[in-house]
Parts: C-alpha cells; sequence; structure tokens
C-alpha cells in the first residue's frame, strides 16, 4: 500500500489584491486559500491512495503559523496526516528556502514513501520550481507538468506535457511529480469532510526543530501592482449603441 | 572563462536569447556561449548571431530522457563558472533550470519578462509577474551564476553580423537518467499558431454550451481573426484545446484587437491579453472584472449583443 506526500501552499488569494493610490499593492482586504495546483496535487495523491487499496497521504507545507488553516483544509481534501512546518519568518520564503527545508524534514522525518506529488506552480509566486528543486535535493526521479499517472510495482508511469505533445515516461519511486490542472478534479470538501479534518494527527515542526536554515539567494528589490487598468468605455445593447462601440473600434484603428 | 550562458533545447529560442544575451554580455564586458543539442554547422548560426562560443550537447540514445544532460550541464559550469544562465521557459526548460539551480547552489529567477544589468551594483537585475500577474516583481540574486528562465517570444531574436568567429566544443556523452521516455505523442492535430493574430476573440464561461461556440467563431471570421478561449473553456472544459488558452499558465497574445466574450476577467487571463493594443469585452455583469481591464464594453448578454454586433460589422464598409 503506498504511502503518498503531497506538498502544498496556503497563499493569499489574489483575487482580492487591490492596486493601492500609490501604485503598491494593496493586500489589506486579501483572503487566504490553498493554492489552486496544490488542490490538484492533494487530490491525485489521494486518489493514488485509494486506487493502491488503502496507504496514506501525508501532506507538507511550510508557511506562517497562520497557515495552520491551510492544513486544516488540507486535511479536508483527502490527506490522513500533516506535517506544518511554521514560522514567523517562513513568510515569502523564496523557492530554494522551501524546497531546503521540505526536502530535510521528509528526509528525517518520513523514512520510507513512494511517491511525492506538487502542483506546477504555487498560485502566489508561481516560481515553478519547489517540486524539481525538492527531487534534486531527496536525489529521487522527477517528472514535471503530469497530466496522468500511475503508480505500481516499484514504479510510476506518468504522461508528461511537452512542447511538442506529451510523453509517456517511466521510474523508479521513491520519486516526485508536479502535476498540471487537467489531471483532476479536486474535490470540494463536505461538511463531514471538515469536521474529521479537526481529528488527523498534525505534526507541527518550528524554525527551532531545524537543524539549519537555508540562506537567502533572491532578494526582491521591489514589489509593485501591475500597471493594467485601462478606462473602460462602457455601451448599451440598443443598435445606436452597438454603432458606436463599432465606430469606436474603427477610431482605434483595430478594424478595417 | 566567465561569461553568460544560454542554455536551449532549439535553434529559435536559442536565437531569442541570443538577442538579449548579447546586449547583456557586452554591457556586462563577458563572453557569450549557447549550449544546445545541435550540429557544428548549426553552431556557426549561433556564432554568426552573436555567440562567442557554441557548447554541443551529444544526441541522447533513443528513450533517454534530456534531464540525463543536468549533472554533465553543472559539472561544465562548474568548471567555467558563468557569471548568468539564460534558458527558455518551457516545459523542460523550467524542470532543468530548477533542478541545476539546487547543484550550483544558486537563486532562479522564473519567467523573467525584463532583464538588465545595472552598472552601478553590478548586479542582474530580472523582473517577473506574481500573484498571477497583479503583481510586478524585480528580484536580484546575491550568488552565483544568477539564473534566469525566460519565457519564448520575450525578446527579438537575434540579428545576423557578419563575420564573427568563435570556438566550438562538443561535450561527452551523459549517464542515463532514472526516467526512460516510453512513448512519445505528437499533438495529434496542428493547432494554428494565434499568438501574432491581429484580431483575437475569446470565449468565456458565459458561452453556455460548446455549440455556441459558433457564435464567438463567427464573429472572429468576420473581423479576420482567430479564436480562444480561457482556462474553463480549455483546459477544463476542453470546449477548445489547451493551446487556445489564454492567461499566466497558458499563451500570451498581443493582437490589436482582444475581444472577451462572457470573460470574467481574471487576474491570470488578464495578464495573458494586458499586451493587446485595445481590449474590448462583453458581459452582461457590469461588475466583472474584464471591465477594469478593457477599453471598451459592452455590458449585455453576449447571445444578444454579438449576433448583433456580427449584422453591424457586416454593414460596416
Amino acid at each position: 500500500m503506498p504511502t503518498l506526500i503531497a506538498c502544498f501552499k496556503w497563499v493569499i488569494d489574489e483575487a482580492y489584491i487591490r492596486r493601492g493610490s500609490d501604485g503598491k499593492l494593496d493586500l489589506s482586504a486579501v483572503d487566504y486559500k490553498i493554492g489552486e495546483y496544490d488542490r490538484n496535487a492533494i487530490e491525485e495523491a489521494a486518489r493514488l491512495r485509494d486506487a493502491g487499496g488503502g496507504g496514506s497521504v501525508i501532506g507538507i507545507t511550510v508557511g506562517t503559523t497562520e497557515a495552520a488553516k491551510g492544513v486544516k483544509d488540507g486535511l479536508s481534501r483527502g490527506m490522513d496526516r500533516a506535517f506544518f512546518i511554521a514560522d514567523p519568518d517562513f513568510r515569502d520564503l523564496e523557492p530554494a528556502r522551501t524546497a531546503a527545508i521540505l526536502a530535510e524534514v521528509i528526509q528525517s522525518r518520513i523514512p520510507q514513501y513512494d511517491l511525492i506529488t506538487c502542483g506546477e506552480g504555487s498560485s502566489d509566486l508561481y516560481a515553478q520550481q519547489v517540486g524539481p528543486r525538492l527531487a534534486e535535493l531527496l536525489g529521487i526521479p522527477c517528472v514535471a507538468f503530469v497530466q496522468k499517472i500511475t503508480l505500481g510495482d516499484g514504479k510510476i508511469v506518468a504522461e508528461r506535457k511537452v512542447e511538442e505533445g506529451t510523453e509517456v515516461v517511466s521510474a523508479p519511486t521513491p520519486a516526485l511529480v508536479t502535476v498540471l490542472p487537467d489531471i483532476n478534479t479536486p474535490r470540494i470538501p463536505g461538511v463531514k469532510d471538515t469536521l474529521m479534518a479537526g481529528k488527523k494527527p498534525v505534526t507541527t515542526i518550528t524554525k527551532r526543530d531545524l537543524p539549519s536554515m537555508p540562506e537567502a539567494r533572491l532578494k526582491t528589490v521591489d514589489m509593485k501592482a501591475a500597471r493594467m487598468e485601462r478606462s473602460c468605455e462602457k455601451f448599451g445593447t440598443d443598435p445606436g449603441e452597438i454603432k458606436k462601440f463599432i465606430d469606436a473600434l474603427v477610431r482605434k484603428g483595430v478594424i478595417r | 572563462m566567465a561569461g553568460i550562458w544560454i542554455l536551449a533545447e532549439w535553434r529559435d529560442q536559442a536565437l531569442e536569447l541570443l538577442g538579449i544575451g548579447r546586449q547583456l554580455a557586452d554591457k556586462m564586458g563577458v563572453s557569450l556561449s549557447v549550449m544546445i543539442g545541435d550540429t557544428p554547422e548549426g553552431a556557426k548560426v549561433f556564432i554568426a548571431h552573436g555567440a562567442d562560443e557554441a557548447i554541443l550537447l551529444p544526441a541522447l540514445p533513443e528513450g533517454q530522457s534530456p534531464d540525463a544532460f543536468i549533472p554533465l550541464i553543472a559539472e561544465e559550469a562548474g568548471r567555467t563558472e558563468p557569471d548568468l544562465i539564460l534558458i527558455p521557459a518551457t516545459y523542460r526548460g523550467k524542470e532543468l533550470a530548477a533542478r541545476l539551480a539546487v547543484r550550483l547552489k544558486t537563486g532562479l529567477c522564473s519567467s523573467c519578462t525584463a532583464i538588465t544589468f545595472d552598472e552601478e551594483s553590478k548586479s542582474v537585475l530580472m523582473d517577473r509577474l506574481a500573484y498571477g500577474g497583479a503583481a510586478l516583481q524585480r528580484v536580484s540574486c546575491s550568488t552565483r551564476p544568477v539564473m534566469a528562465t525566460i519565457p519564448p517570444r520575450t525578446f527579438e531574436p537575434a540579428p545576423e553580423f557578419a563575420g564573427r568567429e568563435g570556438k566550438v566544443r562538443e561535450l561527452a556523452a551523459p549517464a542515463h537518467s532514472a526516467v526512460k521516455i516510453l512513448e512519445k505523442r505528437a499533438r495529434t492535430r496542428e493547432i494554428k499558431d494565434i499568438t501574432e493574430s491581429p484580431v483575437v476573440v475569446c470565449a468565456g464561461r458565459g458561452v453556455e454550451k460548446k455549440e455556441d461556440l459558433s457564435l464567438v467563431r463567427e464573429l472572429a471570421e468576420v473581423l479576420g481573426g482567430e479564436v480562444a478561449g480561457t482556462r474553463p473553456v480549455t483546459e477544463e472544459l476542453h470546449w477548445l484545446p489547451e493551446e487556445l488558452c489564454i492567461g499566466l499558465s497558458g499563451i500570451s497574445v498581443k493582437p490589436d484587437l482582444y475581444i472577451g466574450l462572457g470573460v470574467s476577467g481574471q487576474i491570470q487571463h488578464v495578464t495573458g491579453i494586458s499586451r493587446s493594443k485595445v481590449i474590448a469585452a462583453v458581459n452582461k455583469d457590469e461588475h466583472a472584472p474584464i471591465f477594469g481591464a478593457a477599453d471598451l464594453g459592452i455590458v449585455g448578454n453576449l447571445y444578444d449583443v454579438v449576433p448583433k454586433l456580427i449584422e453591424a460589422l457586416k454593414k460596416t464598409p
């Protein structure tokens, strides 16, 4: 019966980000969520566990202490237990540091596993590095941008997306995959799932429990709101308005 | 010999990165190398387009995954200590870059949209989008080499220079990867490249049924444009091929005119259309975020509006 590790991140829901009058990001009204792609990673791990006739899905995340909500959310989405690596300093970690912390915890606390699933990227920074970096740090095979996967007989067979189409590949386990959104449809947790989530075991690990902190390499010199607001001229739907709309397109020289 | 490396899979990607690579190499006063699986004839092309050196990777045996090159490239980088490595942000490129960065113990800036050398601080500054495109992040890297992946078509291909000369050398075959390729499936049909189309009409979730895409197609036809879709319409519902998915995780378009039909305007989608000259939208929800990103908008039901638009456009001389 397989042991699966699903990595996920509790991120700012970008739909709530506003542009402040000073051009800076306005994060005053934001809400948080498990990254969209990470939901596919959790779902795929749960699917492979069930297809393997049992086993377990261990969720793992690195974040600030507020991400406890995300751990519970993840447990309601099919994870059986979780490792929560939390510290107030773990805000906006760069991918290299997140991957190093995950690798340290997996190596020291999860002696045996078959497969690690990651989303193709986080919904906030979308650097798409943590999965491949983690595989390299652990010294296990990596298959990225996977659309379909089977697990058994000490190997995975996966379909990965490449520029020219798809490739079917095999790799011995333990291995790591990053998954694309079309691999599955993540479940929407029901009331029962949410209640059950509260009873599942969570191991909290703090910075003090880690032998060392990986050094920062990237420095964010500037972070500002992208300028994409345009002054929208609105039109109605009666024939006169439709004509005005088309005249505006002609005036702007974009239709001939 | 320190310098800039371009690590590419295909010739056209290498030529795009040679354009920006040459500019940076001149500013930084370093050499420019391209590392690629190509022939000695191909190497001459890269040198003519600005490379000082071409490092050729050997062809892999059938079934070998290109990640077999990672240890070899890391070893070569350890020996020659490049200052900067540029890699196309393709599926394979993104994976390879992240894994190589681990071996080289350095930082990586993913999907850079701009890259400059600041002469005062002697540092490479890299811009990228964050939060689905809502934010522009500028990063620098404190370790060497600085690494960046760059999406295809971000930079113009390098021009050809007359009389350039450069070195060519070939690396030895690498050890096998644990990942084996069992089968390659080319895309079943050729998808038209819509990234250069002057008009793009995009179907959003406001289109209720797959059959109703005929309405979207008809408008595109009248305007002499191409059809595309949002992520729900392509990757989730599969009404249109994934290759026509506009957004952060799909393609970016920069037509003269983009028209979104029933497109809500999630930030990831807007990021993929933000370089359009004119953005127009039809949506029945006057509060849809797309109107915040559009120049012209019609607040109305697309099933009512689009036929009217088609009819009126046909009458427009």
